[in-house]
C-alpha cells in the first residue's frame, strides 16, 4: 500500500475522518446447503431469486408495500423436505427421505413487519407483523424448531413462532436499535448486537455473556465453531459499519472473555460473509469475506486461542473487466464451497448479477494443476494485494461453465483466450526485452519512497531481494535524483555491517548503470571517496586471507580423505595391489602406529612426524606408480 | 614491578547513527503512552495557559486531557456528526469545533453545552480558530467559503469566497487581529486582511494544501500539501523560501517546537520529521505505527502528541532530568561505598600537612596474569564468556599483547577440546569483522599450526573449522566482488578527473573521455 499516490490518500484520510453514518448495503444471500438459489433485494423492494445452476432468474416477488416499507434484511430457512407444500411446517426428519430443498425465506422490512416468502409455493407464505414498532434490521431462522428471530431498531428481539404465525416471546436487548442477530448451530444460544455484543441463553432469555469493543453498529455475526460454550472452544466473529476488521471471540469458561482474540484485516467493511465452521480444534475455519468495495478476502485460520496479530487474507480477489484499462466490477457475495477448493461469486449489479463457480483461489499449488485454464471474457482475476494493476494472475482460472443466459458480454475463441495467456505470461517473463515486470516496477518505487522519506523498514524490503534480475531493473528504472542517494545510502550499510555482500550487487548494478550520470559529477571523488576508503580498509586482508583458506582447504581435506581412508584403507590396498614389501610393511606399521596417534591429544613429536607420514603415505597411494610415489615412498620408511 | 604497563584497550568509534545534539534532544521521550480513541483523531491543540491540557478532536467527540493523564478529565459529546479542528482561545477560557453538519459549535471549557451555535455554511466545516482580540471566530469550510464571526451575538460578519476548493486548514495571526491565512484544496493559500475584505496575498502551493503554519516572529508561513513542506517569507509578499520533500506521502501536519527552532513535519507515511529552521534540514526522524494525522508540540517540548488514522493516540512526555540522573547515583551506590569512600572526598585546606601516598594501580585480571608472565592463563581470562561476547575488543588487545611479546604461540598450546572449541567459537564470531580481521588471521595460522596433528579426532573441533573454512571462503569471495568494485571505482575516478583539464588541453579529448565510457561498461 505504500505504492497508492497521494490523491488516494486523502480519500482514505477523509473516509476515515467521516465516522460512521450507516450505508445502505442490499440484502443478498445464498440458499443454505446445495447454494442453489440466490435471493437479492433491490433497492425497488422486488425480491428476485436467481437459480446458480442455470444463470437464470428463478422466481421474482413484488411485496404489496415494497415501496413504503422495503426490505432491510433476508434469510434462508433451514433446508426441509418439499412434500406436501408449506402446509407442513413441522418438519419430520422419520419421513421419507425425499431431497431437502431450501424453501422458506424471511424477510425484515422497514416498517417492522416480517415476510416469510415459499419458494415452493411461489407465493407469500405469511406475514408475521404487530410485535416490531421500528424497522427491522435482522432475520435469524432457528437451526432445528421453526422458530424465527428478529431484531428491531425499536431495541426489542421477538421471537416468532411459524407453526402458530404468533410471537411466542419478545425482550428488550439493548439500549441501542438491534442491528445483528446470529443462533448458535447446536440451537441454544442467541448472539445480539446494538454496540454491546450480547450472548442469551435461549431457555431462560437471560444474557449469558457480553462483550463490548465495537465502537460503531454491529453488522455481522457468526459462529466460528460448534463445540459446546463450556470447553472454551466456542468463537464467534463480529464486524462493524466502518470498520475494518473482523473480530473473533472466544466464550471462555472463566469469564475471561473481555476482549476479542484474532482479528482479521479486510480492506472495506465487511459486505458478505461466508464460512465454514471448525468442528474441532484440528480444523481450521474458513472464511470468505466481500467487502464493500467489492472485493473478497478469503482466510483459513485454526482457531485455538489468542493472536496479537490481525491476520491478512491468504488470498484476495477483485474481478474486473477485460477493456484496454480494466474496470474493478464490484462483487456482491460469495460462498465457499464443499470441497476447500471452490467458491461461488456472484458479482455485477443487482439487477443482472453475474454467479460463478471459481475453482482452487486458496493454493497456488493447485492452480498449476488445472489442466486448460480459461480466462473468462468478461472478468479476470487480479494480483492478489496489487489493487488497480493491469497484470493478470499467470495460473489462476475459473472453471466457468458456459452460460447460456450471458449478459452483454461477446464470447471469445478458445484460440484468443490462449493468446491472451499467452501474451501475459510473455510479458512477465520477457525481461530481455526490457518490458516492463510488475514486481521491478514496484521495487522502483518503493525504494525512491523509501530513499524520500529515510524509511528503514521500506529499504530493508527493498534491499533483501537477491534475484540479480529484479536488483539490476530496479536500478535501471530508478531516475537519477535518487541514484547519489541510494549510494549514500549503500555506503552507510556498508560502514555499519560486517557483511553486506547483498549491497555490493546493488552497488554494482549502479555503477554499471549509471555510469555516464557518475562520471559526470564534478565531485564524484567527494561523492564516492567515503565509499572507496571503506572497501578498501576491507580488501586489505586479501592477501592473508587468501593463504589462511588455502591452509585451512588443505588441512580440511586431509580431514575428509582421512576419515574416507581410515575405513577403506585396507581396500584401497587391494584395489591397487600392491604387493611390495615396503608398502606392506608401511601399512602395518602405519596401522599399529595409528592407533595411540589417533587417541592421543597433546602434540608431540612422534605423533606428528607420524601424522606427515601417514600423509605421504595418502598421496602415494593415490599415484602407484609413479615415479614420485617411489621417492614418497622413501621417504616415508625413511621417517618411520 | 611499578612499571609494568596494563594492557591498553584499543577504543573502536562506535558505528551507526551520528550522534547529534538533536538526535540526544528528540530522543530523550519516554516511552509513549497510547490511548484508543473512537475514530481517526483528526487535530489536536494545546491550551495555552497552564496546565496546558489538550484537545484531541476524534469522530465525534472533543477529549480534554490534562497534561500527564490517561483519561479525558474533559469530553465534549453533544456532535451530531464528525466533528473538526478543536482550538483553544488565547486564555484558554473557550473552545470552538466544526463539524460535519456545517455547524460551529463553541464551548465554555467548563461547561458541557455550546455557549453559541454559528449557522451559516452549507456544508462541513474544517477550520474554525479564535482571532487575537478574542471576539470573533474564523471559519473555513468545504463550500469553498471562510467566513468571520462575531462571537458575542453570534453573527457573521464577513464572507470570503475567494477559494474555488475546500478550506481545510488555517490559522490566524497573534499579532493583528484582522490578518488570517487559509489553505485550500486549490493549492493556494491566502493571506486575508479584514480591513481590506479581500485576500492580500496568494501563494500557489501547488498541491492541495493540508497544513498552515506561522512562524511566532509571523514573518515566515509554512504549508503542507500532497509531499512537499514550503516555506514562504511574508514580508517579502509570499516570496517562496524553500520547498522540502522528504515524506513519500501526504504531509498531513505541522508543528514549531516551543522555542522556534525546529520544524516538525507529520504524514501519512507514518513518519515525523524535524527540521531544523537555520538550513531546514532533517535532524531526526520518528516512526509511528499507523499514517499520522494530526501532530502536536506541548510548551517547551515536554510532550509529543500524535494522533493516527488507526483511532490510536500517541503521548511521549519528556524525561525529566533530575528523575534520571538520581537513579542512575542510586545505582552506583553500594553497600560497601561509604567504607571505600571514607575520607577520600576531603579537600585539603591551606594549613594541612600532606602525606603523598602512592596511588594502589588497579590492575585487571589479565593483567596481573600477564604481569606473571601466565600467558595461558591471560588469554583464558580474556576468553571468558561475558568478556567475550560483551567486549570481545578485551581478547583482541590481550592476544594483540602477547603477539607483541612473542608469546602468543606459547598462550594458544596446550588446549584440550574444550579450549580449542572456545577459541575456535571466538575466531568464528569476530572473524569477519574488519577491525579484529589482522590480528585474528594471525591467531588462526598459529593455531592451524600448533593443533594441525590433531585435526580429525574430535568432530566437534573438526565441524568448527570446517565453519571457519566456509567463513573464510565466504569472506573472499566477497572480498573479490568489492575489489570489483574498485577497479570499477578506479576506471571512474580515471575517467573523471581529467575532466578538470579538459578547458586547458582542448574539446578534442574531451569527446574521447564520453567514448571511453561505454568500455567501463564492458569491462565490467
Amino acid at each position: 500500500w505504500e505504492v497508492l499516490g497521494p490523491s488516494a490518500h486523502v480519500s482514505a484520510l477523509e473516509m476515515a475522518a467521516d465516522g460512521g453514518s450507516s450505508s445502505l448495503q442490499l440484502p443478498c444471500v445464498f440458499s443454505p446447503k446445495s447454494r442453489q438459489f440466490l435471493a437479492l433485494c433491490a433497492q425497488d423492494g422486488r425480491l428476485r431469486i436467481w437459480n446458480t445452476d442455470s444463470k437464470t432468474l428463478h422466481q421474482e416477488y413484488v411485496p404489496s408495500a415494497h415501496l413504503s416499507a422495503t426490505c432491510t434484511c433476508i434469510a434462508w430457512g433451514p433446508c426441509r423436505t418439499v412434500k406436501e407444500g408449506p402446509q407442513r411446517k413441522k418438519r419430520k426428519s422419520e419421513a421419507v427421505q425425499v431431497e431437502e430443498k431450501a424453501d422458506l425465506l424471511a424477510m425484515g422490512t422497514a416498517a417492522g413487519t416480517v415476510l416469510i416468502y415459499s419458494t415452493a409455493k411461489g407465493a407469500l407464505h405469511c406475514t408475521l407483523d404487530g410485535a416490531h414498532s421500528g424497522g427491522v434490521n435482522c432475520v435469524q431462522w432457528h437451526p432445528e424448531e421453526s422458530l424465527l428471530y428478529s431484531g428491531s431498531d425499536d431495541t426489542n428481539i421477538v421471537e416468532w413462532d411459524l407453526q402458530t404465525g404468533k410471537t411466542r416471546s419478545k425482550w428488550k436487548a439493548d439500549r441501542a436499535a438491534v442491528t445483528s442477530l446470529c443462533v448458535s448451530p447446536d440451537g441454544k444460544l442467541l448472539l445480539s448486537a446494538g454496540h454491546i455484543i450480547k450472548m442469551w441463553d435461549l431457555d431462560t432469555k437471560e444474557v449469558y455473556r457480553k462483550f463490548t469493543g465495537h465502537s460503531t453498529a454491529v453488522t455481522t455475526l457468526r459462529f466460528a465453531t460448534t463445540r459446546p460454550p463450556d470447553s472454551n472452544g466456542l468463537y464467534f466473529l463480529s464486524g462493524a459499519a466502518h470498520d475494518r476488521l473482523l473480530s473473533v471471540w472466544q466464550v471462555r469458561e472463566d469469564g475471561k472473555d473481555k476482549n476479542s482474540v484474532v482479528s482479521f484485516t479486510l480492506t472495506d467493511e465487511p459486505q458478505h460473509i461466508d464460512l465454514v465452521t471448525s468442528n474441532s480444534k484440528e480444523e481450521a475455519v474458513r472464511l470468505a469475506v466481500v467487502c464493500k468495495d467489492g472485493q473478497l478476502h478469503l482466510f483459513e485460520h485454526f482457531l485455538n486461542g489468542p493472536c496479537k496479530k490481525p491476520l491478512s487474507p491468504s488470498c484476495t480477489v477483485q474481478m474486473s473487466d477485460t477493456k484496454e484499462s480494466p474496470m474493478p466490477i464490484p462483487l456482491l457475495a460469495a460462498v465457499l464451497g464443499a470441497d476447500t477448493r471452490t467458491v461461488m461469486l456472484a458479482y455485477g449489479s443487482h439487477l443482472q448479477p453475474v454467479m460463478e463457480k471459481v475453482v482452487s483461489l486458496l493454493k497456488e499449488t493447485e492452480i498449476h494443476d488445472v489442466k486448460t485454464p480459461i480466462v473468462n471474457a468478461k472478468s479476470k482475476v487480479l494480483v492478489p494485494g496489487l489493487p488497480g494493476h493491469q497484470a493478470p494472475l499467470k495460473g489462476t482460472s475459473q472453471g466457468s461453465e458456459k452460460r447460456k443466459k450471458d449478459t452483454d458480454t461477446k464470447e471469445m475463441s478458445i484460440a484468443e483466450r490462449l493468446g491472451e495467456i499467452d501474451l501475459s505470461t510473455i510479458s512477465e517473463k520477457g525481461a530481455s526485452k526490457g518490458t516492463a515486470s510488475l514486481q521491478t516496477d514496484n521495487f522502483a518505487v518503493l525504494l525512491v519512497q523509501g530513499l524520500e522519506s529515510n524509511d528503514a523498514s521500506i529499504l530493508n524490503k527493498v534491499f533483501q531481494t537477491r534475484k540479480d534480475m529484479v536488483i539490476k531493473k530496479t536500478v535501471a528504472r530508478l531516475p537519477l535524483s535518487a541514484v547519489l542517494p541510494l549510494v549514500e545510502e549503500v555506503t552507510y550499510t556498508f560502514v555499519l555491517s560486517y557483511r553486506a555482500s547483498l549491497m555490493v550487487r546493488w552497488l554494482k548494478a549502479v555503477l554499471m548503470h549509471h555510469t555516464s550520470y557518475l562520471a559526470s559529477l564534478p565531485d564524484l571523488v567527494t561523492q564516492l571517496g567515503v565509499l572507496y576508503h571503506v572497501i578498501e580498509s576491507r580488501v586489505k586482508m586479501f592477501h592473508k586471507l587468501t593463504k589462511l583458506h588455502g591452509k585451512l582447504y588443505l588441512l580440511m581435506t586431509q580431514v575428509s580423505a582421512n576419515i574416507c581412508s581410515a575405513a577403506s584403507f585396507k581396500s584401497v590396498f587391494e584395489d591397487y595391489s600392491l604387493t611390495s614389501q615396503e608398502l606392506s610393511l608401511s601399512h602395518k606399521e602405519r596401522m599399529s602406529l595409528s592407533s595411540p596417534h589417533f587417541c592421543s591429544y597433546t602434540p608431540g613429536s612422534c605423533e606428528k612426524s607420524l601424522h606427515v607420514v601417514s600423509k605421504h603415505l595418502m598421496t602415494a597411494l593415490r599415484a602407484p606408480g609413479d615415479r614420485f610415489c617411489k621417492t614418497e615412498l622413501d621417504f616415508v620408511l625413511f621417517s618411520v | 614491578m611499578a612499571s609494568f604497563k596494563p594492557t591498553k584497550i584499543q577504543v573502536y568509534p562506535k558505528l551507526g547513527e551520528k550522534v547529534t545534539q538533536d538526535t540526544l534532544y528528540w530522543k530523550n521521550y519516554k516511552a509513549p503512552v497510547q490511548i484508543k480513541e473512537f475514530g481517526a483523531v483528526t487535530s489536536i491543540d494545546f491550551s495555552p495557559v497552564t496546565p496546558h491540557n489538550f484537545a484531541v478532536t476524534a469522530f465525534t467527540r472533543i477529549h480534554i486531557y490534562g497534561p500527564f493523564s490517561q483519561e479525558p478529565v474533559k469530553s465534549f459529546t453533544r456532535f451530531k456528526d464528525t466533528a473538526y479542528c478543536g482550538r483553544f482561545r488565547s486564555d484558554g477560557q473557550l473552545l470552538v469545533a466544526g463539524c460535519e453538519d456545517s455547524v460551529v459549535r463553541l464551548f465554555d471549557v467548563s461547561g458541557k453545552v455550546a455557549l453559541r451555535l454559528f449557522k451559516g455554511h452549507t456544508k462541513a466545516v474544517h477550520l474554525t480558530d479564535f482571532t487575537s482580540d478574542r471576539y470573533q471566530i474564523l471559519t473555513g469550510s468545504d463550500d469553498y467559503t471562510c467566513r468571520l464571526w462575531d462571537i458575542p451575538n453570534a453573527t457573521e460578519l464577513t464572507t470570503y469566497r475567494e477559494h474555488t476548493d475546500y478550506i481545510r486548514c488555517g490559522v490566524t495571526s497573534k499579532l493583528n487581529r484582522d490578518l488570517f491565512i487559509t489553505g485550500s484544496y486549490d493549492h493556494t493559500v491566502k493571506l486575508f486582511d479584514a480591513r481590506v475584505e479581500k485576500s492580500v496575498i496568494t501563494m500557489d502551493h501547488g498541491q492541495p494544501v493540508e497544513s498552515v503554519l506561522l512562524y511566532p516572529s509571523e514573518g515566515l508561513l509554512v504549508s503542507a500539501g500532497g509531499r512537499h513542506v514550503k516555506v514562504w517569507d511574508l514580508l517579502k509578499g509570499g516570496q517562496p523560501l524553500v520547498s522540502l520533500k522528504n515524506h513519500h506521502k501526504t504531509v498531513t501536519s505541522l508543528a514549531l517546537s516551543s522555542n522556534g527552532q525546529r520544524l516538525l513535519s507529520a504524514s501519512l507515511d507514518r513518519h515525523v520529521k524535524v527540521y531544523s529552521t537555520t538550513n531546514y534540514k532533517v535532524v531526526h526522524n520518528f516512526d509511528y505505527a499507523a499514517s499520522i494525522l494530526s501532530l502536536a508540540l506541548a510548551p517547551d517540548d515536554e510532550s509529543i502528541v500524535v494522533g493516527m488514522t488507526n483511532s490510536i493516540l500517541s503521548i511521549k512526555h519528556r524525561k525529566n532530568q533530575e528523575d534520571s540522573k538520581e537513579i542512575a547515583g542510586q545505582q552506583r551506590r553500594r553497600p560497601s561505598y561509604r567504607v571505600f569512600v571514607k575520607g577520600k572526598n576531603y579537600v585539603p585546606k591551606q594549613d594541612d600537612y600532606l602525606v603523598s601516598k602512592p596511588v594502589k594501580e588497579h590492575l585487571a585480571k589479565y593483567d596481573k596474569q600477564l604481569r606473571r608472565f601466565n600467558v595461558s592463563k591471560a588469554l583464558d581470562t580474556a576468553l571468558e564468556t561475558w568478556i567475550r561476547f560483551r567486549k570481545p575488543e578485551i581478547t583482541m588487545a590481550v592476544i594483540k599483547e602477547l603477539d607483541r611479546r612473542g608469546t602468543l604461540k606459547n598462550a594458544l598450546a596446550g588446549r584440550d577440546e574444550r579450549g580449542l572449541s572456545q577459541l575456535l567459537n571466538f575466531l568464528i564470531g569476530n572473524f569477519v569483522d574488519a577491525r579484529f580481521t589482522p590480528v585474528l588471521v594471525t591467531a588462526a595460522e598459529m593455531i592451524l599450526d600448533i593443533y594441525q596433528s590433531i585435526i580429525g579426532q574430535s568432530p566437534l573441533v573438526d565441524r568448527q573449522l570446517l565453519r571457519l573454512q566456509d567463513l573464510v571462503e565466504k569472506e573472499l569471495d566477497y572480498q573479490k566482488e568489492l575489489l570489483e568494485v574498485l577497479g570499477m571505482l578506479d576506471t571512474m575516478f580515471a575517467s573523471s578527473l581529467p575532466r578538470k583539464e579538459v578547458p586547458c588541453s582542448g574539446i578534442g579529448k574531451s569527446n574521447g573521455l564520453t567514448q571511453g565510457e561505454p568500455t567501463t561498461l564492458d569491462w565490467v
